[in-house]
């Protein structure tokens, strides 16, 4: 069926990873140019995409792709969302073993918040464990957001659409951006064990009262006091404001990742260390606010700064509004958007709907095919919006047998 | 001193038996508290407090000593009441106490592991740690009488309320405790409130003559009581909502065909299937979307 459709163009390699994925879920082929055409040094796909490219062929089965010679084209046709099954690509146990090349600058969970948008809508359970010298757990200065914050605050999303079981995130090891914020030697297994046929119809109107903000501080191979002196200055802001603070430490040591030494092939060096902060905020109506911030990789900045800084960022993110966090605003709209043929409302913050991502998504999944939003002001005084989201109702595609 | 009072520290000062600010920047609050005094006083008697401004301890001490005519004396009151402030501060010597707290929170350790373990899992944290329960059993180890208070509260509470729920068992009020059949019907109301299924008392088997002669029953029995009631013009509460048969909304299991029953190796279409393949072949998309309803939800 997807054959006789004409492929979907598109330019620019803006919201690159989200219009792969709805190629995915919608089973239409996308046709991708003008991919940072004017870029003297970096034309055309950056590492990162090209390694979310063979992510996406690892989980799909009958996946093709065709890139152009300088990389600034690209035609996806996408196969089918099989997981971790009985597929090629995956090992022993059913799991993807997915390397991120050294020179990678985005956080992995540049590719676990697509990858779990794909999930619910796979055949089989996806199973992918993250390796390599490019695996950054933590935040990272390009935007990404750390580990535990996808966990903590992206992951319980899914429960809302009636996806929670045998979900889990486990991170093996950690790391931060290594120098010049490239490559890090973190270890992530992604289990997402949870497949629906479509996800329940959501109505979120109600943001209500922040009550508790739980938080993990990380310090990879440096001393574990930065944890401590991030929670206490971290607390000295939010605790006047929530009682029920709990940030909890973790202290690991450097990853290894070979040296590539001419001399000695078997050297080994140190990379990713810093310290960082991960807040989620959750209200009494469950909706999760979060925020992120990891020392940067050339240093210098105090961790009473980096807790203070990720506090205030949490704050602003509450001060936002509505019921969705901006850095799962695309998650939550993208599976309102594979639901049941039935109009889902959401209410968010008017900051976030007028965000330049935010109109980007709006108009990619209009190409997709999908209904457009019905957005109306919040019949509160807030100045939120509602937006009104129908169903594609397609759903999982592997799962429609017969 | 003042150094110290600038930082975001808990300061104490004892309190002063003298009346003196060692300094005054704090100019428009007296002016405005002496506007509160007149329009109280203006309303009500004259006060006799003393009000406490930098000109008035200049004038008791240009009372003490009044060899200086008054034009000078409104010059210099306001250098000479600080200078006093300060001497008197130094000779009576009202040490002003700094308490130094660290900002650090006092931790519940048992509190902290636990919710440790529940957010530090590999799975999405589960928010809903119950924090209180530990609170409360420290509170109670606190004190025993008010412990045993609670219990004695806690025990006459559920009496209370087993009473208001169980006593149209029970034939008179002398016996509050349900004997014999009546308190086996107790028991299984508990049980339905806990959680049960069903009642123990439901018979699951029986024949369909029967059954439909008990349903019968029952809704011959209400319809009289509401036609009584109705008559004699007594509002009941309105009929509980007929419960809806569940009509194949239930989520279709993965891998299943989509039309008919799968057994046997083999796919086995019902008539009334037949039927709706037919229809919509003839029909085109005039099935009414029977068929994309079906197995969606």
């Amino acid at each position: 069926m997807a054959t006789s459709q004409p492929p979907i163009r598109l330019t620019s390699h803006k919201n690159f990873v989200y219009r792969l994925v709805f190629s995915a879920l919608t089973g239409r082929t996308v046709h991708i140019s003008q991919i940072r055409p004017s870029s003297p040094t970096n034309p055309g796909l950056a590492q990162h995409e090209i390694s979310f490219l063979r992510l996406l062929e690892a989980v799909t089965n009958g996946s093709q792709m065709e890139i152009s010679y300088t990389g600034t084209i690209i035609v996806f046709k996408p196969g089918l969302i099989t997981g971790s099954g009985s597929g090629a690509g995956a090992s022993s146990g059913g799991v993807i073993r997915h390397e991120i090349p050294a020179g990678c600058t985005r956080g992995v969970s540049y590719f676990l918040i697509p990858l779990c948008l794909m999930a619910p809508f796979s055949k089989a359970p996806m199973k992918v464990l993250f390796t390599g010298p490019g695996v950054i757990t933590s935040s990272t200065p390009t935007g990404d957001m750390s580990v535990d914050s996808v966990r903590t605050a992206i992951l319980p999303l899914f429960n809302q659409f009636g996806i929670f079981n045998n979900i889990e995130l486990r991170v093996l090891k950690r790391s931060n951006p290594g120098p010049n914020g490239r490559g890090g030697g973190g270890e992530v297994q992604l289990v997402f064990g949870h497949q629906v046929r479509l996800p329940k119809t959501l109505h979120l109107m109600n943001a209500g009262r922040i009550k508790r903000v739980r938080g993990v501080a990380y310090s990879v191979g440096v001393s574990a006091s930065n944890n401590a002196r991030m929670i206490d200055t971290c607390r000295g802001v939010l605790n006047p404001l929530v009682p029920d603070t709990y940030i909890f430490s973790d202290v690991s040591s450097a990853p290894l990742v070979p040296a590539n030494d001419r001399n000695n092939p078997s050297a080994k060096k140190k990379i990713g260390l810093g310290f960082g902060l991960s807040l989620v905020a959750e209200s009494s109506t469950g909706c999760l606010f979060s925020a992120d911030v990891a020392c940067p990789p050339s240093g210098g900045q105090p961790p009473e700064d980096i807790g203070k800084q990720c506090a205030y960022q949490l704050l602003e993110t509450i001060s936002k509004g509505g019921c969705v966090a901006p850095a799962a605003f695309a998650t939550m709209i993208g599976l309102m958007t594979m639901g049941s043929e039935d109009v889902g409302r959401i209410q968010v913050g008017r900051d976030i709907v007028g965000d330049e991502s935010s109109i980007q998504l709006a108009r990619d999944l209009v190409k997709f095919g999908a209904p457009g939003w019905g957005l109306r002001d919040a019949s509160d005084d807030s100045g939120d919006v509602i937006i009104s989201i129908v169903g594609r109702g397609i759903g999982n595609v592997g799962r429609k047998v017969a | 001193m003042i150094g110290k009072r600038k930082r975001d520290i808990s300061a104490v000062s004892r309190p002063k038996k003298g009346g003196n600010r060692e300094e005054s920047p704090v100019a428009p609050e007296p002016s405005a508290q002496d506007k509160l005094r007149k329009f109280f006083e203006a309303q009500f008697q004259p006060l006799d407090v003393k009000a406490r401004t930098a000109e008035d301890e200049s004038e008791v001490e240009f009372d003490d000593d009044d060899e200086y005519d008054g034009d000078s004396q409104e010059e210099e009151s306001g250098s000479e009441s600080e200078w006093s402030g300060l001497e008197e501060e130094k000779e009576n010597a009202p040490v002003e106490v700094v308490e130094y707290q660290a900002p650090s929170r006092p931790t519940g350790d048992i509190i902290d592991k636990r919710a440790r373990k529940a957010f530090m899992t590999s799975k999405p944290p589960s928010f809903d740690i119950d924090l209180t329960t530990t609170e409360l059993s420290k509170k109670a180890v606190d004190d025993e009488e008010d412990k045993d208070v609670e219990s004695l509260n806690l025990k006459n509470d559920l009496a209370l309320q087993r009473l208001l729920k169980e006593s149209h068992l029970l034939e008179s009020a002398s016996d509050l405790a349900p004997t014999g059949k009546n308190r086996h019907k107790a028991l299984d109301l508990r049980m339905q409130e806990l959680g049960a299924k069903s009642s123990l008392y439901h018979q699951k088997n029986m024949p369909s003559s029967m059954r439909k002669g008990i349903k019968a029953k029952a809704v011959s029995k209400e319809d009289k009581r509401r036609r009584e009631a109705r008559e004699n013009g007594i509002i009941l509460e309105k009929p509980a909502p007929k419960k809806q048969i569940s009509g194949g909304r239930r989520e279709r299991g993965v891998g299943g065909p989509s039309i008919g029953k799968f057994a046997g190796g083999t796919l086995n279409l019902s008539k009334r299937d037949v039927a709706h393949v037919q229809a919509s072949r003839r029909g085109g998309g005039k099935s009414r979307g029977r068929g994309k309803t079906r197995g969606r939800r």
